[in-house]
């Protein structure tokens, strides 16, 4: 609780005193505060409940069209709608549950693959939502410090969303689910609410970073918005945090947006520098960065594991 | 409406470009159905087959359909030491693990394809790739008929593998059970490490298919990635000869969604057939078991 107090403390001095902030670096918490959103939001569904997703495209997609919709047709406000977005996202997630949830361990991963390829060329080629091309945004371009807010309100909704979560009855419940779904369908957990409960609220965090996004471009289309990066982007920088663990998203993003800034003449070195640390760390740091660092404090401590950080 | 003649010609093509996609799934369905392992490095697998061909081909100036052999052996050699190295260690850990690691290295080659070669669009020129082939009212191209032959040439000779050979036996006893396969003296180890590399050697003769069929980037992995997941899951994991009707049949049913709906259905309809197969039915059309 305490780390994520400090986390969105640091976010928040920014937006008390903007004047600190170039606007790049201004760009730049932005999309950190995105990112940590959707890591977290992955993270409550695969670290926490077992379920590890490579569609989080679909769902970024879904709540940028969403917003981009609403937007053009209604007078509805920016804020109301980053919500309906979110709400998009969690209505899809209850929609292909029946289908996914069928699928368990390594399936799920595949099928919501799948799901995503299969949003992105629905996208294309239905006939309603502009095709290839996209969506133009019919509203004013948001100045970088209004971003900056509606990103750090996210990112706070988020924190307090997963602290809750972590120290709540649903937490052990997910946690069985995780670890033996056939054990705790055994003692009485009702397995299928508890996946359903968290692949909605999950989906809903990240449809509404995919709808704060598409506010950002002001211009969406179906390869960038269930662009296979996204659910790449995603599992990575949980995984180089650590999956599973209250704080891995968080230092995950950081570390893949620092790396993607300090590489960014060098797209592909960059991806694939990303793609060789992901092999380095599942091999020797399994609970990622943030494990890393609690077994090292564990040892200088004379005590055998990082427990503490579980 | 279209004429029976487009119909039929172009249900034909579905049917024998399927039948050649099955090649590029196999290596996906065996290391499944025999090591439990989602592969996600296989469509860069192909990738790197296809430019292996394309290479050779511009090296040698020999057909493709002769280098393929040679394509074989070096994605299946290269396959060898993943297993060992990356792979390997990592089964302790459970089945998470290692489907990450195949996930970064295929971004990882993919990416250094792109360095490389660049990200354009090749594909490897044949002598047939122009001749039309006219049987009665059907006319497909010559080239969609041969590579047809190629592939299903190499699932058989691989399921022959599977059940007339002693690597084939030990093969079968590991996918249904590698504990009591280990204590009756199978080497499952050397299984598993054999049966990536065959599984890379099938990527690397359908990949080279695809190169000569299709046109590929580094980039075109992740979809056909995708396309071979549905042909495994309609054809049931690890079963070979169901991945060569599961191709067929995915192969005809986007050619009839062509036609009906519209070009863009093609890959959309197959992720549907996949996600609604897995579903329903995740165990294959089929009641084969594994390998």
């Amino acid at each position: 609780m305490l780390g994520a107090l400090v986390i969105a403390g640091v976010f928040a001095v920014g937006a008390l005193f903007p004047h600190l902030l170039s606007d790049y670096a201004m760009q730049i918490g932005f999309r950190t505060m995105l990112y940590i959103v959707l890591g977290e939001a992955w993270n409550l569904l695969a670290g926490y409940c077992g379920l590890v997703s490579l569609g989080s495209a679909s769902f970024v997609g879904i709540g940028a069209y969403v917003l981009v919709g609403l937007l053009n047709t209604t007078p509805m406000p920016i804020g109301l709608a980053v919500v309906v977005g979110g709400g998009g996202g969690a209505v899809l997630a209850a929609l292909v549950s029946p289908a996914v949830f069928r699928m368990r361990g390594l399936y799920f991963t595949v099928g919501t693959l799948a799901l995503g390829e299969a949003m992105r060329l629905m996208m294309v080629n239905a006939p309603w939502f502009g095709g290839a091309t996209g969506l133009f945004l019919h509203v004013d371009w948001p100045s970088s410090y209004a971003l900056y807010l509606y990103g750090l309100v996210l990112l706070l909704v988020t924190e307090f969303v997963l602290s809750v979560a972590a120290h709540s009855r649903l937490s052990i419940l997910m946690r069985a689910v995780r670890d033996d779904e056939d054990a705790a369908a055994q003692v009485g957990v009702r397995t299928f609410r508890v996946k359903l409960f968290t692949f909605m609220v999950a989906s809903f965090l990240m449809s509404a970073a995919g709808a704060l996004q598409a506010y950002k471009l002001s211009a969406i289309e179906p390869y960038g918005m269930f662009g296979l990066q996204w659910s790449v982007d995603v599992l990575a920088m949980v995984i180089i945090g650590g999956m599973g663990l209250r704080y891995g998203p968080i230092f995950g993003a950081i570390l893949v947006i620092a790396l993607g800034e300090l590489l960014a003449d060098y797209p592909e070195l960059h991806i694939a520098i990303t793609g060789i640390i992901l092999i380095v760390l599942v091999r020797f740091a399994p609970k990622g960065l943030v494990g890393l660092a609690g077994q090292a404090r564990a040892w200088f401590a004379g005590r055998s594991s990082g427990a503490g950080l579980a | 409406m279209l004429g029976l003649e487009i119909i039929a010609s172009s249900v034909t093509s579905g049917f024998l470009l399927g039948g050649t996609l099955a090649l590029t799934a196999l290596g996906l369905s065996i290391v499944l159905g025999v090591m439990r392992l989602i592969n996600l490095a296989h469509g860069i697998f192909l990738i790197a087959g296809a430019y292996a061909g394309f290479f050779l081909q511009q090296v040698t100036g020999l057909d493709p359909f002769v280098t393929v052999v040679v394509v074989a052996a070096v994605v299946g050699a290269a396959a060898l030491p993943v297993q060992r190295y990356l792979l390997e260690p990592l089964a302790k850990y459970g089945a998470e693990a290692p489907m990450m690691t195949t996930f970064g290295l295929a971004i990882v080659l993919e990416n250094l394809f792109l360095l490389k070669f660049s990200a354009d669009t090749r594909s490897i020129e044949t002598s047939e790739a122009a001749v039309p082939l006219q049987l009665g009212p059907i006319s497909v191209p010559l080239i969609y008929l041969i590579c047809f032959a190629v592939s299903v040439c190499v699932i058989l000779l691989v399921h022959l593998i599977v059940v007339r050979t002693s690597f084939g036996r030990d093969l079968r006893a590991s996918a249904v059970d590698p504990g009591a396969a280990a204590v009756v003296g199978v080497d499952v180890r050397r299984v598993h490490t054999l049966t990536f590399a065959l599984g890379g050697a099938c990527a690397g003769v359908g990949g080279t298919l695809i190169g000569i069929l299709f046109s590929f980037t580094p980039a075109s992995g992740a979809n056909y990635l995708l396309t071979d997941f549905t042909i495994v899951v309609l054809g049931g994991m690890g079963n070979i000869l169901g991945t060569l009707i599961g191709g067929i049949v995915l192969g005809v049913l986007q050619s009839v969604a062509g036609i009906v709906l519209g070009d863009g259905y093609r890959d959309l309809i197959g992720l549907v057939v996949f996600l609604a197969m897995l579903a329903v039915r995740p165990r294959g059309l089929f009641k084969g078991h594994a390998a």
